[in-house]
Parts: structure tokens; sequence; C-alpha cells
């Protein structure tokens, strides 16, 4: 099977984006970041999507869709170390209605991956709203070339990402000791092949490198909690805070940087994101972009 | 007739044993959901052993007594209905066809004597019950030896056919696979130390049925004398009744090698209740029926028990005259979380091997000498196979004698079996002027017991480079090893968890503030 969509070239995805405004109407009023707040991770997610302007924007009918959440650690939804199960759940919903033919879900964990997705509650709320939830074969890599990779030139990439028609990305807005925090960029370490703990040696330029091979059709930034240090596995509650709040977006460095301000910093102050921006990645300064608030 | 349902018994016993086996997985929950101690919880020798060691009843203690007071009624009955191990000894035995008259050795004294020598033993606080004990040596050589192999060999075929790329073949393939994998294979390929060393023993003793059939349960199980000794005035007894023309058939048949036919030749003690003889006796004049009445005797020689208990006290001293035993506990032997201290974990682990089994990430491996020959294949956790996952419980949930205590989750994630240090000489950030930091994002504990030190360094150039430099706040650290497993520098890490500062051992400790004066 080809790979499609997220492996695209800029060229691809830029005609992608030209086809856009023929399913949906007045794409100038379409926010680049739809910001939702409200107490049901359901009713954000969905409306973070609609204000993006809907799921079908993005998923066709019969797309096999990979919903790629982060389930690294052994942790509970509220410890904040995995994303929010029902935000997962909602994703794999939408891809549903919009007539997706599978939704996969799977992640390459740090702790034991039964572990993971169990307490995590991924496993059972995404098996639940329909999902086809599995642990990673570790045969199933493939060496993906890096035409513009800075510290890599190419790396194992899950196969099952590469196949998909879609791709979305649901990772957790979170402290991170060597980053500073990790947000959409670092959610593609969970489909890394091999001893991915080098790529601490030059995260940054890796992080980015990886980012340019991987296209998610949107991403969602969890943060309807938060971890605020001792991440990114966190563990103490004393650590977390409630935000009720979900990021949607197409473009992951602005994604990124509005994740910053959660945390009282800018884009600027993480290197993986002005590394993005330096390479035209997309854009990290806030007051370049339309972002739409929601109250749900 | 019996025959038959015998066999039907027999099979469900192992199905169970091997069900209860597969089961001792982690699944990703808290708990397992299956009774997988089953079988150690009814051995009334492991029972009695740990009582004996441990001055403490373990916690399967009732449903031994269950089975204790089932074999005073009913003799051997489970050497001959249900063992596990008795029914892969009646499978391997059937691999040579037994014909004409045979010569038995006789040698029916030498389980009881080991069995003396074995309680002697533990009575003095040397466990080596276990290493004897067929459901614990069973279970153990399973989970060590042939089981990783079983999975070897299954995922291999299924590497090599996955290789060969044809679409149609992979599919069916994977379809199969994914059946395996979800019926008999492990979740992830199991490894262990001395793992061939262990499948060569349980052939050895599988093989011994070629010589004769049961070998194991007539001369050498200590189970089997325990029951042997509880039923040897069993109300169920044979009976030959009338028409015996002494054509010998029954002698042959006996699994349990008795001279069935001599007179006084039944001998309850060994008698395995197989009741081939009632089976195949051609006038029908054999069968098993309830009476009372004096049983045969049974003299073992008083100098041969006395030799035997003396043995057994000996060896304590024989094996504890090793460094193991000096006042420096040996840095590598880490145990699992919730393990006792040292001589009171020695005298409960009867290395059935539950808890190698059960081990999340495999880093539970069987000791060979490092706790003394008599801790041997006795759980290490080898921070390089696997590290202890900080919520997981299981190794103490599945211990049938409560060596591991089954710790609550709270007191999981304070218990240190260990503490980790680094080697700066190989660490990057330290030695190399490299950005890495993977043991602190890794460490499990929510305060971070690897905490980090923003540094600039200078690269052989000279030019600075800003690295983080890790540490272990030696507080928090809780050894789980993670951080060792974790490094980039696999072969042999730059941080390195030794046994010191372990919460079970008053001694093995370093700071002022864990000692019992701090």
């Amino acid at each position: 099977m080809e790979r499609r969509d997220f492996l695209k070239d800029s060229a691809g995805a830029l005609a992608a984006f030209a086809l856009a405004p023929l399913v949906a109407a007045a794409p100038a009023a379409r926010p680049d970041l739809a910001v939702a707040h409200g107490a049901s991770p359901e009713r954000i997610v969905r409306a973070a999507v609609d204000a993006l302007g809907g799921i079908r924007r993005f998923i066709a009918k019969g797309d096999v869709v990979v919903v790629k959440p982060n389930i690294g650690w052994d942790r509970k939804p509220e410890q904040a170390a995995t994303t929010n199960p029902m935000v997962v759940a909602t994703l794999v919903k939408l891809c549903l209605e919009a007539g997706a033919a599978k939704v996969k879900v799977f992640d390459r964990t740090c702790n034991d991956p039964r572990r993971c997705y169990v307490q995590s509650g991924i496993e059972a709320a995404a098996r639940s709203a329909g999902a086809d939830v599995s642990f990673v074969d570790e045969r199933r890599f493939r060496e993906v070339k890096i035409p513009n990779g800075v510290a890599i030139q190419s790396w194992p990439i899950y196969i099952d990402l590469l196949e998909a028609d879609k791709v979305i990305s649901a990772p957790i807005a979170k402290h991170h000791g060597l980053a500073r925090l990790t947000l959409a960029h670092k959610n593609w370490m969970g489909v890394m092949g091999e001893n991915r703990g080098r790529i601490h040696q030059r995260l940054d330029e890796t992080l980015v490198d990886i980012t340019t091979v991987i296209k998610p059709c949107f991403t969602v930034l969890d943060a309807v909690r938060i971890l605020t240090a001792h991440g990114p596995q966190g563990g103490s509650l004393a650590d977390v805070k409630q935000l009720d709040t979900v990021i949607a977006g197409v473009d992951q460095v602005a994604i990124d940087a509005y994740g910053t301000t959660l945390f009282g910093l800018t884009g600027a102050d993480i290197g993986y994101i002005r590394e993005g921006a330096r390479r035209g990645l997309g854009v990290m300064d806030l007051a370049r972009l339309r972002i739409q608030k929601v109250e749900a | 007739m019996l025959l038959w349902a015998r066999r039907v018994t027999q099979g469900l016993f192992l199905l169970l044993f091997i069900l209860l086996f597969l089961q001792t997985e982690q699944k990703g929950a808290d708990h397992l959901g299956y009774p997988v101690k089953l079988f150690l919880d009814a051995d009334p020798l492991l029972a009695l052993a740990t009582f004996l060691s441990a001055h403490t009843l373990a916690a399967g203690f009732a449903l031994s007594l269950v089975l204790a007071a089932l074999t005073v009624l009913l003799g051997r009955v489970f050497c001959g209905w249900a063992c596990p191990l008795g029914t892969l000894h009646n499978l391997a035995g059937a691999l040579r066809r037994w014909q004409g008259p045979r010569r038995v050795l006789g040698w029916f004294r030498v389980k009881y004597l080991l069995l003396v020598f074995l309680l002697a033993g533990s009575a003095v606080g040397l466990q080596l019950t276990g290493l004897f004990d067929p459901l614990s040596l069973l279970a153990r050589h399973l989970a060590l030896g042939p089981y990783p192999a079983l999975n070897y060999a299954a995922n291999g075929t299924m590497d090599a056919v996955y290789r060969i790329d044809r679409k149609a073949l992979t599919v069916v393939a994977e379809a199969l696979f994914g059946l395996l994998r979800k019926s008999v294979l492990a979740f992830q390929q199991p490894r262990f130390a001395q793992s061939a060393l262990l499948t060569a023993l349980l052939l050895a003793i599988l093989l011994l049925n070629l010589k004769e059939r049961r070998f194991w349960c007539r001369y050498l199980c200590p189970l089997g004398a325990l029951l042997g000794l509880l039923g040897r005035r069993a109300l169920l007894r044979r009976e030959t009744a009338e028409g015996c023309n002494a054509c010998g058939v029954c002698d042959r048949n006996c699994q349990g090698g008795l001279r069935a036919l001599a007179e006084n030749g039944w001998i309850g003690s060994e008698c395995l209740y197989c009741m081939a003889c009632d089976d195949a006796c051609p006038k029908n004049a054999v069968s098993f029926g309830f009476r009372t009445g004096p049983a045969a005797a049974l003299d073992l020689g008083r100098r041969r028990v006395l030799l035997a208990g003396g043995a057994g006290f000996a060896a304590v001293a024989v094996s504890r005259a090793t460094p193991d035993f000096g006042d420096r506990a040996n840095p590598e032997l880490i145990r699992p979380p919730g393990a006792r201290s040292e001589p009171e974990f020695l005298a409960r682990c009867v290395k059935c091997g539950e808890c190698m089994k059960v081990c999340t990430t495999n880093g539970l491996q069987p000791t060979f000498l490092e706790a003394g020959p008599e801790g041997i294949w006795s759980p290490m956790l080898v921070p390089t196979r696997g590290y202890c996952e900080f919520s997981c419980t299981l190794c103490g949930q599945v211990c049938p004698t409560g060596a591991i205590r089954p710790l609550a989750p709270a007191e999981k994630a304070q218990w240190r079996i260990g503490t980790a240090m680094f080697d700066r000489g190989r660490c990057l950030p330290h030695a190399h002027a490299t950005p890495c930091i993977v043991c602190e994002e890794v460490c499990p504990t929510p305060a971070k017991a690897i905490w980090f030190e923003e540094v600039v360094v200078k690269d052989r150039d000279g030019r600075p480079v800003t690295v983080k430099q890790p540490h272990v706040d030696l507080k928090l650290c809780i050894g789980c090893g993670i951080c060792e497993a974790k490094c980039p520098i696999s072969d042999r890490p730059a941080v390195h968890v030794t046994s010191i500062g372990e919460t079970r051992s008053r001694k093995n400790q370093m700071l002022l503030d864990n000692s019992p004066y701090g």
C-alpha cells in the first residue's frame, strides 16, 4: 500500500488545502487554532473540531485513520501523564461518524505496554468507541528517509502509521525535564522504532526532523489536565492542573506555541518550537494566528 | 473403564495446571484474577517445610490440609490421578513399550530419606524442599526452561515466515500467530539465565521413566513420600479375591513398581492408585475397596533415618560457610519488592519460579550462587534484563510462601530494593559533553529521584556546551533500575543499581537517616 497524506511533500499538502474550500464554506473565517473550554472532554473536542471546519474537512468516507495518543506511561488519567481517554474516544467516534472504515489506536510505550494501555484508560475507552486498539509489533517498522533531516537522515517508523490514509495526533500537554515541555512534536516519538533514547542527544533537531515526514491532518492537544512539574511521568496529583481545555489545529508549531502559554511560557522558550518555526514548518508567533476560543 | 476415568482426570488436572501457568502473566490490571498458585497452595509438603523453616503458615495452609486429609482417607490418589508432574511421567513412560517380566530397582526408601533430609534442614532454616517438591519443580522448570524455548521456536518461525513476505502466506501465518499469542505464547519473549540447564534437568527427570515407569514417583519424590506416610493406613485398599490364578498381569502393570502379587506385596504407601491392576486383571479378581485393619510396615532403618536427618542439619552449616553469609550483602543480589530480610527470605522461598514467570519486564532472573548454594534459583532483579515496574506488585501476589510479601500500591511506591549510582566516566553529559538525561525522564518516583544540574562544559575544541548532568537523590531512589535499563549505553550502563539501602535489610544501609540510630 502506498503511503499517503502524511508523507506528502509540502506541495501535496497545499493542494489538499486548496481543495478544502470545495467542501467547507468561507475558508477565510476558519481559525488556525480552535481553543475549546468546558467541563466535558467529549463536548470540547467536538466543539474544537467543529470550529476548525468539522471532521468531514479532514476525514473522508472509507479512510483508514490512525489516532495517535500518548499512552507512554503506566499512569492513571488523573495523573495527566497520558492523553485523556475521553479525548481519544471522542476523536475515534468523530472519525467513525465521518465514515472512516477503521480507526487504529496505538503507541510505543515507555513503561510496560499492557499496564500503560489498561491504566491510562485509553484502551477501554477507544475500544468501546469502536477503535482497533493494538500493541506495537516490533517487527512492523520501516525505515523512512528524512530528506531535510538535520540530526537524523532516516529512522524506522511504524508501518501502520505509514499505511494509514489519515493521521490524527492527540498528545497531552505536560512538563518534560529535557525539552521543558512535551506537546505535539514529541508525540511522534511514539511511532519511532529502535533505541529512541539516543535522540535525546539532539532532541530539538530530531523532533523537528521527524515532524517533517509525519503530517497529521490535524492535532488535538489535550489540556483537560496538564502536568506542570516532574514530567513526563509525574505521579503526584499536586503537579496536575485541571484546565478543561483542548487546542485543535493543523499547524503543529502553532499548536505547540499556544500550548506553552498554558505553562506561562512562550513558543520561543522551547527549542523544538523555535527550530520548527525557523525551518518554516509553522507559525510560532501567536499574534499572526487566528485563534478562536469556544465555550462548550 | 477405570483406566480412562483416570486418564481423563489426569488430563484435566494437567490442563488446569497449564492454564494457571499461562495466566501467571501481566495483563495490565493490578491483579491477575486467577488463583495461579492453586497447586502450590494445596501442597502439604511446601506448607510443612515453610512451617518448619519459617515458623509460619503458608498462605494456602488450609488448602494443603484438605489434600493431607484426603490422603489419610484415600492414600496417594493425588499421585495417580492429579499430580501434573506425575501425568508427564506417565506420558514419558509411554515412549517405551513395557513387555515381559520386569526387574525393579526397589529403591522406595530413598524418597523417605530425602524427605527426612529436607525437613531436617527446614527445621534449622534451610529451605531446600522446593528444589525437589514436584509442583514447585514443575512450575519452576517449565517457566524458566521449556516455556521460553517454546516461545522462541514460535517467534522464530513466525519471524522467518514474515520475512518471506508473501502476502497470502503472511495473512495465514499472522492469523495463526495471533491465535497462538492470545492463547499459549507469552506477551514478550521470556529469557532466563540457566534456561538450558533447567530444561535439561527436567528432561533428565522425565527420561528416568525409560528406565522404570514413574521412576521419580517411586523413588525420589519427597511429596510422594509425605503423602505415602499420611496415606499408609488409608481406608481405600487393594483387595484380591478368590479367582486369582497368579498370572502376574497386575505385577507387570503396576505403576508403583510393586510386587503386587506377592503376599504383603501391596504396600499402601507405595501404591499410586492408578488402578491399572484392577483394570488389567483377566479374572476380575483385583479391586479397590474400603477396609480397615493393620497396614504393611514401613521400615526405613533407624540408622538411615538418623543419617539423613543429620545430613539435613549439617547441610545448613555446609551451605552457609560462604562469604554470602558474611557481614556484607552481595551488591548484585537485588531481591524483589516486598522480599523479607535475606535469612527469612531464604527460609521461605521454595524457588517455584512464579515471581519470575509473572515479572512484567522479565527482570527477575534465577540466581545461581549469588545467594549461596541454598539460594539457587531464587529471584534476583537484573536491571539490564528488565527493571522493576513502579506500580506492579504481581511478584508478591503470586508468592506461595510469603517470601515476597504482597505490597499495597502505596507501600510499593516507597519500597527500596536497592540504590542507583552513576558511573561518571561513562555517562554522556558527565564525561562526553553530550546531552542525554533519559534516566531522569524515565525515573518513576513522583518527585524524581534522579535530578540534574545544568552545567556548561567544553567539548574537544574548547567550545562551551550546556548539558544537564544527572544525580541521584539517595533518599528518593527506590532502586527500580529503569534508569539502568533505559540508559543508551546499553552494554554496561552509566548508572547501576546495587542492593545498598534495601528496605528489607537493617545492615545493608549507607545513610545515617536509614540506620536504626538516625
